[in-house]
This record gives structure tokens, sequence and C-alpha cells, in this order.
């Protein structure tokens, strides 16, 4: 009976320990969102730190996301492949591999994999900042770390990532073509006026639109997780790994409430 | 009179396109080494009991409402977008959910919830690792005459093979629970048309399950291997963490496109 009372009783104390945890890290990251906005009416940040970052962050992740989306649009034209080899439907395979790049699978994997790349580096970039206690050299100096740290970085994530999952909408759609006229015996032809004429712009600016949102939501998770880094290499380590899953589960929340909200 | 030579720009370009392939393929081979030895270990008894046990909790408990939260916002995700566009084409709903739950098994259940776990485990474990790494108790091990792959990355790899399986079977389980409830709140499918598993074959479980069994076998060497590679300090777990992460990711993405190819042609005509 006593060890039933302790198991609901440790039950309760740990999602209650879960729920505080929860909320002040999502405070933590909108304290930090509005910071940033501050920081950007009127926009006053470091220029050269922004083309910095944007290099590294855009530039130095093409490979990785091009090789991605060349192989996101192989697996969707072979997806499309089995339904063909059942139904006979050539005709749909554009459309069915173009509409579920544009709109889901391409931001979605695109922002997870430069979420992996970018954000977790940025987090182990900042945590080690914070455990040297550069962050306090810079206070010192009085240069305010959030103008001069964050809103680049915070910039350069959002406009790099846009510019990314155009690119690799355009690599998945490229390869695509190519699987299907290797796999499948289907004419370039084929696929290009399938994808046409049943897409449109909307299709395209909604995968775009949700990348931004996913910019947003990376770069300030993965700010905010390096600059709360507690406890030298082991918390880098750990702090990186918090990053990640927050990022993660953010995308998909975000994709989710904003399928529902985009035409 | 000799040929010209090259110019220093040149040369420096090839040197460092030649250093990068050399570095790639010592990576490369060193990976496969790591899986080999990883797999050896499994028949030699040289990890600490209750490790795989422990490890066991790690990867699935602690992944279990990670993988919950995003399947299942996924799998209200792809249903209305397929029932949005069903809608504008043939208007048939009745072949959603059937349809939905072959794709799932297949495909996107197995790839998702790798992904997930490449993310959350496959970070873990580069920066458990590499944590060891760079205070120096890997080396400690060895000298005490254990191997740190037999020690460290072994139990991570029999926990993880189990419980990627465990966790795909749940994820997609969350994930087609929450697409019949959108379908039935937001496009009133009848929920015994969508929870219809009779179009599922032999052949789609038999590709989930490899999917399964490959992603969980390469997530934990890949991390692993980024982990005890690991140099310098902070700066270098940190690298280990990233390194792992998209390691992983991409490891799953490319093995998904071969196993579907290959799923793809054994598939016979008209079935």
């Amino acid at each position: 009976m006593k060890a039933a009372g302790n198991l609901v009783a440790g039950t309760i104390e740990s999602l209650g320990a879960t729920a505080i945890h929860l909320s002040r890290e999502v405070g933590g990251i909108t304290l930090l969102l509005g910071r940033v906005l501050r920081c950007l009416v009127p926009p006053s940040m470091d220029g050269r730190e922004l083309v910095r970052n944007m290099y590294r962050m855009g530039n130095r992740s093409l490979p990785i996301v091009a090789l991605t989306a060349f192989f996101v649009g192989g697996i969707m034209v072979i997806q499309a492949g089995m339904y063909v080899k059942q139904f006979n439907a050539a005709g749909l395979v554009g459309w069915g591999a173009g509409y579920s790049i544009f709109r889901e699978i391409g931001p979605v994997l695109i922002a997870l994999m430069f979420s992996g790349r970018v954000g977790s580096n940025n987090t182990a970039e900042l945590g080690t900042m914070t455990v040297t206690e550069q962050l306090d050299g810079l206070r010192a100096l009085a240069i305010d770390p959030i103008r001069y740290l964050i809103v680049p970085r915070v910039v350069a994530m959002v406009v790099m990532l846009v510019v990314l999952t155009v690119l690799g909408i355009l690599v998945a759609i490229v390869g695509g073509a190519l699987f299907s006229s290797l796999l499948l015996d289907l004419e370039y032809s084929t696929f290009y006026y399938s994808l046409v004429d049943n897409l449109d712009w909307t299709d395209f600016l909604h995968g775009i639109v949700k990348s931004a949102v996913f910019g947003m939501s990376i770069s300030l998770t993965s700010c905010y997780f390096g600059v709360s880094v507690r406890g030298g290499a082991i918390g880098v380590g750990r702090a990186v790994n918090a990053a990640v899953v927050a990022a993660a589960v953010s995308i998909m929340l975000l994709d989710f409430f904003l399928t529902y909200l985009l035409p | 009179m000799s040929p010209p030579l090259p110019s220093l720009g040149l040369r420096r370009r090839v040197e460092r396109v030649g250093a990068a392939v050399l570095d790639g393929m010592d990576a490369g081979f060193e990976l496969a080494r790591t899986f080999g030895a990883t797999v050896r270990g499994v028949f030699r008894s040289q990890r600490p009991p209750g490790e795989v046990l422990a490890q066991m909790y790690v990867i699935g408990n602690k992944s279990l409402l990670f993988v919950a939260v995003t399947l299942g916002f996924i799998g209200m995700v792809m249903v209305y977008q397929s029932c949005l566009q069903l809608n504008r084409i043939t208007g048939d709903l009745s072949q959603v959910g059937p349809e939905f739950l072959k794709l799932l098994i297949q495909e996107f259940g197995p790839s998702i919830t790798a992904l997930m776990l490449a993310t959350r485990v496959g970070a873990g474990i580069a920066a458990e690792i590499g944590s060891m790494k760079v205070t120096e108790q890997v080396d400690a091990l060895r000298m005490s005459g254990v191997t740190p792959i037999d020690y460290l990355i072994t139990p991570r790899f029999i926990a993880s093979v189990i419980m990627t399986g465990v966790m795909t079977v749940f994820a997609v389980l969350i994930a087609f629970a929450a697409g019949g409830l959108t379908a039935a709140s937001s496009f009133g499918v009848n929920a015994n048309t969508f929870f219809d598993p009779g179009r599922v074959r032999v052949f789609d479980i038999a590709l989930g399950a490899i999917k399964t069994l490959s992603y969980g076998m390469a997530i934990p060497v890949i991390s692993g291997f980024c982990g005890l590679r690991a140099r310098g300090s902070s700066e270098g777990v940190g690298a280990a963490t990233t390194a792992a992460v998209i390691g992983s990711s991409l490891a799953v993405i490319v093995l998904n496109f071969i196993i579907s190819g290959t799923g793809l042609l054994l598939l016979g005509d008209g079935r």
C-alpha cells in the first residue's frame, strides 16, 4: 500500500518537475525572441558578423543539403513508383513526388538536417564561449552579447534556411526526375507535365513560408541552449543534445499548425 | 624544353581535393572496422553487467515522449495534406486510411522514427562517449585492458537494435491513431473505413522490418565512432555531436533510398 503511494507521489513529482522545466525553457526562448526583435527594430547589428555567419551556415551546408535533397527526391519517386506499378498511373508520379516535396518532406527534412548541422554547431560554439566566460568578457567591454552574437546568427539562419530550402527543393525535383527515368522508365516530359499541370505557386510558397518559420525556431532554440550552458565540456554536450531535440519537436509542432493555417 | 608546370593555385586546389578524398576514405574504412568490432563484441562478454538494460532505458523509455509527440503530429499533417489533395482531385477519401497505414509501415514509420532517434540518441551517444574521450576516460579503459568498443559501443548497439524496433511499432500506432482522429474530425471520414489493415501486405511489413533493423544498427555505430574521434575539449565534444547527428541522419536517408529502391525492383508488376 505504501509502495503504491510512493509510486504515485513519484510520478506526480516527476510530472511536475518536467512541467516546470519545460515552462522555464519555453519562457526563456520567448524572452530571447523578444530581445532579438527589439534589436531588429530599427535593425542594428554587427554587419561583418552577419556576413561571416551567413557564409559559414549557408554556403558550407550546401553539400549536405543538396545530397539529402537528391536522395529524398529519389525516395519520393520510389514510393510513388510502387503505386504506379499497382495502378498503372505513370502520369501521377510527378504530381505525387512534387506535392510531397514542395509542401512537407522538402522543408521538414532540410530543416532537420540544417538543425543537425548548423543548429548544433551553433549551440556548441556559443556553449563553449559561455563556459570559457567569453560572454562575460564581452559584457565587461560594454558589448551587448545579444546584439553582437545572437541577432546576426538568428538573421543568418532564417535567411540561409530559406535559400537552402529553395535550392534543396529544386535539387530534389531534379533527383526525382532522374530516378523516375532510371527506375521507372518514365520520360522527363511526363514527369515535368505531371508536376506543372497539377501544382502551382501556392504549393511552393507553402513550403517556403514553413522554412522561414523553422529557421526562426531552430535559431532561437540553438542560441538559447548555447548561452544557458552550465558545467564544462559535459555541459556543452548535454546542451547540444537538448538543442537538437527541442528544435526537432518545434519543427514538427510548427509544421502541424502551419499546415492548418496556410492555404 | 620542360612542359609548363601547373600554376601553384591550381596545384593547391587539387591537393586540397585529394586530401579531402583520402580523409574521407580513411574515415570510411575506420567506420567499417568499428562496425565489425562492434558486431564481434556482441559475441564476447566484455560489457559491464546490466549495461544493456540501462542503455535500453536511456534509448527507449527516455525517447518515448519525444517520439510520441513528433510522430503524432507528423501523422496528423500527412493525413490532412493527403485528404486536402484527394478532395481537390477525386473526392474519394475511403482509401486514405488503408493506404496511409501501408505507407506508414513500409516507409514513414521506420524512417521518421529513425531520424528522430538519430537526433536524440545519436547526439546523446556522441556527447557521452566524446566527453569520456576528452577527459581521457577512454584511455584509462584501454590501459586496464578493456576494448573501448566492446565496453562502450556494443551495449548501445544491442540496446538500439531492440529499442528502435519497439519505438517503430509504437510510432506507427501513434501516427495511425492521430491520423485517424484528423480524418474523422476535419474530413468526416468514418473510423471503421479509416482503421482498416486490409491493404497491408507481407512485403510492406518485411520492408519496414529490414529498414528498422538497419537504422537501429547504423545509428549507434556512427555516433559512437564520432564520439571516439573527439579531440580537444568542449569544442571537440560539440563537433563530435554535430558529426554524429549529421552522419546518422544521412545514413538513415541513404539506407532508406537503397532499401526502398531494392524493394521496388524486387516487387513484380501488377501486385
